[in-house]
């Protein structure tokens, strides 16, 4: 663990990454506490200072109701992070077990739960995701409901595709010929050297679902106001551009700041790894 | 004058925890002609001084190589990567481990075989190139060349690619042939075959030989000369019958008599490392 | 004693274009304590055998008998524990993300051998018996050379307390000074305890020093079943004849006697 940070932080853009990765992810923890105007998450209005530019009182300015654009990102990371941890706590151990079984156990279940892998992949997620959030009540809980209906598969892919080829490994047939349980040699054998892919994989996405989280509440049918959303700020500030460019270009800043991190760490971590795609 | 002179090569890897020497200074003559043999274990640097004869460890940015490799008299350290690379495939060629994998298996024999004719004679015709290719076949003993030159690498047998491995590494007759444990992917029989074809063939042409192996008993069949190398150091050289005959250094001894026997006579306790592998070089005169 | 029998085993593998015989009627007998060695090339079923012994694979048709016992692929943990595998790659047989110890436990587990609280001695043990240090069981497979991972590979097989150990290709793929370090080894475990052993090979050099007798396939078929002295004085088929004439050598008494056994004066 030491280790693999230590050269981390030799690549100076994987450095980058995971520094910003740990201030985003400090801001959010520490929201309420160190944004100037705690109260600006929720339903506040101050028509007296709405639609500010960016000021030495509000660095980014203030929004349409007048609260401050700063403290709501900081806010809108909370959900965004919250988000992305919750889809992949539930979608990485559905698609890590799917792909685990179809990839060992192989036979008909493999043909069955790789076919149902490929529905989900061949409908592109965002339409998905949308198609689920018009049936549902727009909700924080339905919208990441939507997003982890849509991310498991790409984990049962690629964990089926590491597990295929392990499968012909001579550890598993070691563990075989002693008689161990298929448990033991999916979950102990082969699970472990699936590992560094998956956590490879699962940074890398924490950048994606915030998009698609983002997207989702851009297009209303996410994060409903007046909680704070990067999405639904980008939303609302569109219709003042180019006039009230501070009310999209930050929230769009910070969002892209976010994805930047996950992505740069990532791809160091892919390459300390040592995890091929 | 030798056709390859390597003198005083050493080679390191920069890494994170600093310099990895993998080469200590090695000293190489190859005549005009000669089937060389470098012998050693795994990790003994064997492979990576085939790669710096052919030019293609001076690529990769962490190697550091010192010394002299003349080749035919042009030095391949301060080649540019452009002349290194001319060389490959015209001046010298190489023949692998798995001859099945070295192929492309898009591609025909046919079509491959035009595509290393073309390195010398870059304007030669399709038609052209397969009727030199049939000839090289035949050279080969390939029972019927026209359907092997329409034949896919896959479809054909793993003696019959080193066959066809063999006839492209000379197509262009080069003045040195690598070649890198051929053939240790191939059953025994096969192998010996493919080896004494191999032998024959650069007799016939007069090819120069560096041949890389980790196997006393093949290349004692080959080699005109052997150097043993170990950990990075040639340990000890000379003409193949006098070295078997009469193997003087510690390791050469250990790897001798290490090697099992079809008479019998048990297997020997012999260590897997001692100081005295580490001793100096000892060369059977009669070199360059 | 007989400890293995094979009885008319066959084994067809259905292709699309058409069955492959890979092993076809084949019937031995190896006895408790010997050292036999299979012998032949590749496509020679040597593998689908040894594959069909361990019961990972099942046979067409023919049986197998282990002590008297006739043998099916679906086989008791009591009847699995008894005949191991070592592999011929020490680098794809180790778990490269589990320590070495864990992979040597695995039988001790499986087989519920020794109390919990004593398994990792009894691990330590193990490597010890192999000749490797106790305290190395925590280490990763990289970390170890190519030797010592057989070594390992040996202690993972041994801690199930087999009496028929299937030996794949063990030293081929080990430098020379190293295989005959691990050569001793397994005939002084034998020695030891009291083991039999199926030693699969390519390599007749090895074979002569290490086998009581040879059995010799091609494509599938026993061509020639004798004790090694036999085998390498009269060798019979004139397949082992050919295999023969084609191992490389290294003094003048081995040239002498290859090309003599070669021409089958």
């Amino acid at each position: 663990m030491i280790r693999t940070l230590r050269i981390l932080a030799a690549n100076p853009l994987s450095l980058l990454g995971l520094t910003l990765v740990i201030l985003i992810t400090l801001a959010a923890i520490f929201a309420p506490w160190i944004a100037p105007f705690p109260t600006h998450n929720g339903a506040v209005v101050d028509f007296l200072n709405n639609n500010r530019p960016p000021s030495s009182h509000n660095w980014m300015g203030t929004d349409l109701v007048g609260r401050d654009i700063f403290s709501r990102i900081l806010f809108a990371y909370q959900i965004s992070l919250t988000l992305g941890v919750v889809v992949l706590a539930i979608a990485v151990p559905i698609g890590t077990m799917i792909g685990l079984l179809a990839g060992y156990i192989g036979g008909w279940l493999e043909m069955v739960l790789m076919r149902i892998v490929d529905v989900f992949l061949s409908i592109p997620p965002l339409v998905l995701a949308i198609a689920m959030m018009g049936v549902l009540e727009p909700t924080l809980t339905n919208a990441m409901l939507a997003v982890t209906a849509m991310w498991w598969p790409w984990y049962a892919r690629l964990v089926y595709s590491i597990a295929r080829g392990e499968r012909e490994e001579g550890y598993v047939l070691a563990a075989e010929v002693i008689g161990a349980g298929a448990g033991h040699i999916a979950f102990r054998e082969i699970l472990p050297n699936c590992l560094p892919a998956i956590i490879t994989k699962m940074t890398l996405d924490m950048g994606f679902v915030i998009i698609i989280a983002s997207s989702l509440s851009f297009l209303g049918l996410g994060v409903q106001p007046p909680t704070a959303d990067l999405g639904s700020m980008v939303a609302e500030g569109a219709r003042y551009l180019p006039d009230s460019w501070w009310l999209t270009v930050f929230p769009g800043l910070a969002i892209l700041v976010a994805v930047f991190g996950f992505n740069l760490l990532g791809d160091g971590l892919r390459d300390v790894l040592g995890v091929d795609e | 004058m030798s056709l390859l002179h390597i003198k005083d090569l050493r080679l390191g890897f920069k890494t994170l925890a600093g310099q990895v020497d993998v080469l200590h200074g090695i000293d190489l003559d190859i005549a005009a002609g000669e089937k060389i043999a470098l012998v050693g274990e795994s990790g003994s640097g064997k492979s990576v001084t085939a790669r710096i004869v052919l030019g293609l460890l001076q690529e990769t940015r962490t190697a550091r190589i010192n010394g002299t490799v003349q080749f035919d008299g042009q030095d391949i350290n301060s080649m540019s990567a452009r002349d290194r690379a001319t060389l490959r495939g015209t001046e010298m060629s190489i023949i692998f481990q798995d001859p099945t994998s070295s192929l492309n298996p898009m591609f025909t024999i046919g079509n491959q075989f035009t595509e290393v004719l073309r390195r010398r004679d870059p304007k030669l015709s399709k038609a052209d190139s397969h009727v030199r290719a049939t000839t090289l076949l035949d050279e080969v003993a390939i029972p019927d060349p026209a359907r092997v030159l329409r034949a896919y690498p896959f479809q054909l047998s793993g003696g019959m690619n080193q066959r066809v491995m063999i006839a492209m590494a000379l197509a262009n007759k080069p003045k040195l042939l690598l070649a890198d444990e051929p053939g240790t992917a191939l059953d025994v029989s096969v192998q010996a075959q493919t080896l004494t074809l191999m032998r024959d063939m650069v007799v016939q042409n007069g090819t120069s030989v560096l041949f890389i192996s980790h196997n006393l008993g093949v290349v004692r069949e080959f080699a005109d000369r052997i150097y043993v190398i170990y950990r990075g150091n040639i340990v000890e050289d000379g003409p193949t019958d006098a070295l078997f005959a009469n193997p003087q250094h510690a390791y050469t001894r250990a790897l001798m008599s290490a090697v099992p026997r079809i008479t019998g006579v048990g297997i020997p306790e012999v260590p897997e490392v001692s100081d005295d592998f580490l001793a100096p070089r000892i060369s059977h005169g009669d070199a360059l | 004693m007989t400890l293995l029998a094979l009885n008319g085993l066959t084994k067809t593998f259905e292709t699309p274009t058409g069955p492959v015989h890979a092993v076809s009627d084949v019937s031995l007998n190896v006895q408790a304590g010997e050292c036999l060695a299979i012998v032949g090339e590749s496509g020679s079923g040597k593998t689908t055998i040894a594959n069909m012994i361990l019961g990972i694979l099942a046979a067409t048709s023919g049986e197998i008998a282990f002590d008297r016992q006739t043998l099916s692929a679906k086989r008791s943990a009591k009847q699995r524990r008894r005949i191991q595998l070592v592999q011929q790659n020490p680098l794809s047989s180790l778990n490269p993300k589990r320590s070495i110890g864990a992979s040597v436990r695995l039988g001790l587990d499986v087989y519920d051998i020794g109390k919990k609280s004593g398994r990792w001695t009894a691990v330590e043990a193990a490597l010890d018996a192999v000749g490797l240090p106790g305290n190395m069981r925590t280490r990763a497979p990289a970390s170890l050379s190519g030797g010592q991972r057989q070594r390992v590979s040996i202690a993972r097989a041994l801690a199930c307390d087999p009496r028929l150990l299937v030996l794949d290709e063990p030293t081929s793929a080990l430098d020379v000074l190293v295989q005959a370090r691990v050569l001793l080894l397994l005939n002084d475990l034998r020695a030891k305890h009291g083991l039999t052993y199926i030693f699969i090979t390519h390599d007749l050099a090895v074979v002569r020093n290490v086998a009581d007798r040879v059995a010799v396939f091609q494509s599938g078929q026993l061509v020639e079943l004798g004790e090694t002295s036999q085998i390498f004085s009269a060798p019979k088929a004139a397949y082992t004849r050919q295999l023969i004439g084609a191992v490389p050598v290294v003094d003048a008494a081995e040239l002498n006697l290859r090309n003599k056994l070669a021409e089958g004066v």
